[in-house]
């Protein structure tokens, strides 16, 4: 019992935070000094995160499980110190300047989550495409690049590109898209990506098709954060500025 | 001079340094800096965030404008304004190092999404840049500064950051199919971010009130510049600038 208090008295306190803070930011630290240095680095763009640390030595990626270890017990911390937060100070009357911290906590804990999906089940592959060229997905579609539309200024820059797409089922045609820089097509799941052109001697473009599962919960962790945020920050200036005008 | 509307960007930086004597002459500095800003940008059709010279003369033209409300809330207002003069001059007089960008844009980059991920980004930067002035302010002289106006400065600048990161995710998943990237700028981004999580945690103990607190918000600062300058001059990344 005694451990336990112990254990909770542990994720209880803002050193704990301010600990983690510190081991987080040395770690982050060392890793962005031994990224650029290292080859084995340009792994993760094209693997899940997990994949890529299962298949490096831990002496490449030991400052990666360090940094999810860290992340698990600031977890812990953030839920404690939200729900202890809620619970000693309900009765409190400016319960928005108590809530809003909260909210920033579970857009935190939403993020995330959306790197602990996406670095369990995220795929990207990168092919080249021509006209009519065929792309099987992993979802048992295939998807055929009807036409490749390049804009081309007398001066010889591409200003725009884009790509007619067509999707097939079983041989069965189901769906006309196009795509083009910042406008993706989306199918169950995946997204296909025009990323860059060639012009000459023939059309070709570069492909991506990807999959993010922790979009959404990024998209919903930054919604909260951001909410959260601006809330607090207009509390706070309002306090200030009644404090100021009452000091002076 | 090669760029006519340089001219316009000179005088600013003259009423700047003036304005290290009278406060009105930053004012004036600040009408011709963001008169400089409107022109490139209406000469480009877009904001003028690309490139070290647009976004130095940004990040500078920032800090001017964002000092003017929290100059109101530190009672020492003119050693205040000499930090914030030399802060704003360094950066313009760094950004006539380089040569205005003029390329028309790549088309992924032709989007809302971009020019808000930068212009929050550069928002964020002047405020945490007003935030160090203040913490050396504060350790210099005892009194005037208050440490509430550094916290706002960083509050503020927390929000418009975590606001350009949003954002910046949102861009890189509809252009490159992912919200994140390992590469050197987002891991340096996301010790900013961390880093600035820290500030406004540790300042809730006592240990960390007062001297402590100032230094941090020093020391931030030189995180972002490493991340803004460094990051793009010396590693290779996402962000070319």
């Amino acid at each position: 019992m005694n451990i336990f208090k112990k254990v909770f008295a542990f994720f209880l306190s803002l050193r704990t935070t301010i600990w983690l803070f510190i081991t987080l930011l040395s770690l982050f630290l060392y890793g962005a000094m031994i990224m650029p240095a290292r080859v084995e680095f340009q792994g993760l763009f094209v693997q899940p995160l997990f994949t890529w640390m299962n298949g490096h030595s831990f002496t490449i990626t030991w400052w990666l499980w360090g940094a999810i270890v860290t992340m698990a017990f600031m977890t812990a911390n953030t839920v404690i110190c939200s729900i202890e937060s809620l619970m000693k100070r309900k009765s409190a009357r400016q319960w928005l300047l108590i809530i809003s911290p909260q909210v920033v906590h579970i857009g935190f804990l939403f993020i995330l989550l959306a790197h602990l999906l996406s670095s369990h089940g995220s795929y990207k592959a990168t092919a080249f495409a021509y006209k009519n060229t065929v792309l099987p997905l992993p979802t048992g579609l295939d998807v055929m690049f009807k036409e490749l539309r390049i804009d081309v200024s007398p001066t010889g820059f591409v200003r725009e590109w884009a790509a007619d797409i067509q999707y097939f089922q079983k041989g069965r045609h189901i769906k006309d898209d196009s795509i083009m820089p910042n406008s993706p097509s989306f199918m169950k799941g995946f997204g296909i990506y025009i990323k860059t052109v060639r012009a000459a001697p023939f059309p070709v473009a570069v492909i991506e098709i990807s999959r993010e599962p922790g979009a959404w919960c990024a998209l919903l962790g930054g919604t909260f954060f951001t909410a959260g945020i601006i809330t607090l920050l207009i509390l706070k200036i309002r306090r200030e500025d009644a404090a100021s005008l009452k000091a002076g | 001079m090669e760029h006519p509307l340089t001219l316009i960007l000179i005088i600013a930086g003259a009423f700047y340094i003036f304005g290290y004597y009278r406060r009105f002459f930053v004012y004036a500095g600040i009408l011709f800096q963001c008169s400089y800003l409107l022109m490139r940008g209406a000469q480009l059709g877009r904001l003028p965030l690309v490139g070290p010279h647009d976004t130095l003369c940004f990040l500078s033209a920032s800090i001017a404008v964002f000092a003017v409300p929290i100059a109101y809330r530190v009672r020492d207002r003119q050693r205040f304004q000499h930090g914030i003069v030399a802060l704003v001059v360094f950066f313009m007089g760094l950004s006539l190092i380089f040569q205005p960008h003029t390329m028309p844009l790549p088309p992924v980059l032709r989007t809302f999404w971009f020019e808000t991920h930068v212009a929050f980004s550069f928002f964020s930067y002047a405020l945490f840049g007003i935030a160090a002035v203040l913490g050396v302010l504060s350790l210099t002289y005892d009194g005037g500064v208050p440490e509430e106006a550094q916290y706002t400065a960083i509050l503020v600048g927390y929000s418009f950051f975590s606001l350009g990161m949003i954002f910046g995710g949102i861009w890189a998943y509809y252009a490159w199919g992912t919200y994140w990237l390992w590469t050197a700028k987002e891991v340096w981004t996301v010790m900013v971010w961390l880093f600035y999580g820290f500030y406004l945690h540790a300042r809730l103990t006592s240990w960390w009130k007062g001297k402590p607190e100032a230094i941090l918000g020093i020391i931030g600062f030189g995180i972002v510049l490493f991340t803004y300058l460094g990051v793009s001059l010396l590693m290779k990344s996402s962000h070319a600038f």
